[in-house]
C-alpha cells in the first residue's frame, strides 16, 4: 500500500497545536477560579500572560503549519478509504477548524487590548496596544472569545471522532498524519 | 516534499489503540502541565488564612466576570485549599509526579504514533510507557490518600479514572504484543 502522507513538519506542528489548545482550555478553566486581580492578589498575572503568549504563538504556528501544508500537499486518500463526498466534508472540517482557532485567538487578543492590561510576548517584548481601555469592547470581544472557544471545542470533537473512526477502520487515512 | 508511506498497514488493533493512546497522551500532557503551573502558583499562598487581606470585589469586575460577591470572596479563600490540606512534602511530591507524568505522557504519544505507523517494537514500547503511567497513577493516588480531604476531593477521582484508562490501554498493548509474538512464532515454526 502506498499512501502520500503529510510532511513531518506539518505533523509536528499539528501535535504542538493540539497540545497547546488542550493546555489553554484546561488552564483557562483553572485560572478563572483564581481571585480577581487587585493590589493584594496578583495570582492571575502569570497564567494570564502565559495564556496570551501561547495564544499569540499558536497563530504563528498555525500560519507556519498551513504554509508547510500547502507547499507539500499530499494526494487525497484513495476513494476506498475516503469517498469524495466524505473527503469534501473532511476538508470543510479543517477549514472551519482553522477559522475558529484564528477567531478564538484574535478575539482573545482584542479583548486583552481593550482591557487595559498589557501583553509582554514571552516576557521579552512589550506588544503595542491595538486598542484603548474600553469596557464595552473588552466585554464584547471577551464574549466572542468565549463562544468561539466553545465552538472550537465542538469542532475539535468532530475532528477527533473522524480521526478515531479511520484509525479503527485501519484504512490508512490516520497514518497520513501519524507516521514516524 | 510529501512523505510516501510504502509499507503495509499494521494490524487493526494497533491502529485503533495507537490513535487512542496519542489522543489521551496529548490530553494528559496538557493536564500535567497545568498541574505543574497550579502548584507553582498557589502551592504556597503568600498569606496565612488569618492574615489574608479582603478580596477586592468591585461591582463592575463582578459583572464582567459573571460572579456574585460571595463567589468572589470564595475565590480568594479557595486558594488556601491546597496549603490547608497538604503537609509540607505535598507540593514537591505533586510537582515531581506532574513532571514525570508530563514526560511519560509525551513518550506515550510517541509510542501511540509507532503503533499507528506500525513498528515491531511499538507494542513493547506502548506496554512499558502505559504500564509506567499506571504505576505513576498508583503512586499519585497513595500520595493524595495521605493528605487532607480538600485535596482528596480535588484529585482522587481523576487519578482513579486515569489509572483505569492507563491500565486498560496497557492490557490492550500486552494482548496485542502477545498475539503478534505468537503469530510470528507460528509463521516461523516448521510444518
Amino acid at each position: 500500500m502506498r499512501t502520500k502522507a503529510y510532511n513531518k513538519t506539518v505533523g509536528i506542528l499539528h501535535w504542538l497545536l493540539a497540545l497547546s489548545i488542550f493546555f489553554l482550555f484546561i488552564s483557562s478553566w483553572w485560572m478563572l477560579g483564581l481571585p480577581l486581580a487587585s493590589e493584594n492578589f496578583q495570582l492571575r498575572a502569570f497564567p494570564f500572560q502565559l495564556h496570551k503568549n501561547i495564544g499569540i504563538t499558536l497563530v504563528v504556528v498555525l500560519a507556519v503549519m498551513l504554509y508547510a501544508r500547502f507547499r507539500h500537499r499530499p494526494e487525497p486518500p484513495p476513494p476506498e478509504a475516503l469517498s469524495p463526498r466524505i473527503y469534501k466534508l473532511a476538508v470543510l472540517d479543517h477549514v472551519v477548524l482553522y477559522a475558529v482557532i484564528l477567531a478564538c485567538c484574535v478575539s482573545g487578543y482584542l479583548s486583552s487590548s481593550y482591557s487595559g492590561w498589557g501583553t509582554e510576548l514571552w516576557w521579552l517584548v512589550e506588544l503595542p496596544y491595538w486598542g484603548y481601555e474600553n469596557e464595552e469592547l473588552n466585554v464584547l470581544y471577551s464574549d466572542i472569545h468565549l463562544w468561539t472557544c466553545w465552538i472550537l471545542l465542538a469542532v475539535v470533537a468532530v475532528h477527533v471522532s473522524g480521526a478515531l473512526y479511520h484509525a479503527f477502520r485501519n484504512d490508512g487515512v490516520i497514518r497520513r498524519m501519524l507516521h514516524l | 516534499m510529501a512523505v510516501t508511506l510504502n509499507k503495509t498497514a499494521g494490524p487493526g488493533w494497533a491502529s485503533g489503540l495507537g490513535a487512542v493512546v496519542v489522543l489521551l497522551g496529548v490530553l494528559l500532557a496538557a493536564w500535567h502541565g497545568n498541574e505543574w503551573m497550579k502548584l507553582a502558583i498557589v502551592g504556597v499562598p503568600p498569606w496565612s488564612l488569618a492574615q489574608m487581606p479582603d478580596a477586592d470585589c468591585e461591582a463592575d469586575e463582578l459583572e464582567e466576570e459573571g460572579l456574585t460577591l460571595a463567589e468572589c470572596r470564595q475565590l480568594a479563600l479557595s486558594m488556601h485549599d491546597i496549603s490547608i490540606s497538604a503537609p509540607d512534602w505535598f507540593p514537591a511530591f505533586h510537582i515531581a509526579v506532574s513532571a514525570a507524568g508530563l514526560l511519560l505522557a509525551l513518550l506515550s504519544v510517541f509510542a501511540g504514533v509507532a503503533l499507528v505507523d506500525y513498528r515491531q517494537w511499538a507494542a513493547a514500547t506502548a506496554l512499558t510507557t502505559l504500564g509506567a503511567l499506571a504505576v505513576l497513577d498508583v503512586v499519585s493516588f497513595v500520595g493524595v490518600v495521605m493528605v487532607g480531604p480538600l485535596i482528596r476531593q480535588m484529585y482522587l477521582w481523576s487519578i482513579l479514572l486515569w489509572f483505569f484508562i492507563h491500565l486498560s490501554m496497557a492490557v490492550a498493548a500486552l494482548a496485542g504484543y502477545r498475539n503478534e509474538r505468537e503469530a510470528r512464532r507460528s509463521w516461523h515454526a516448521p510444518e
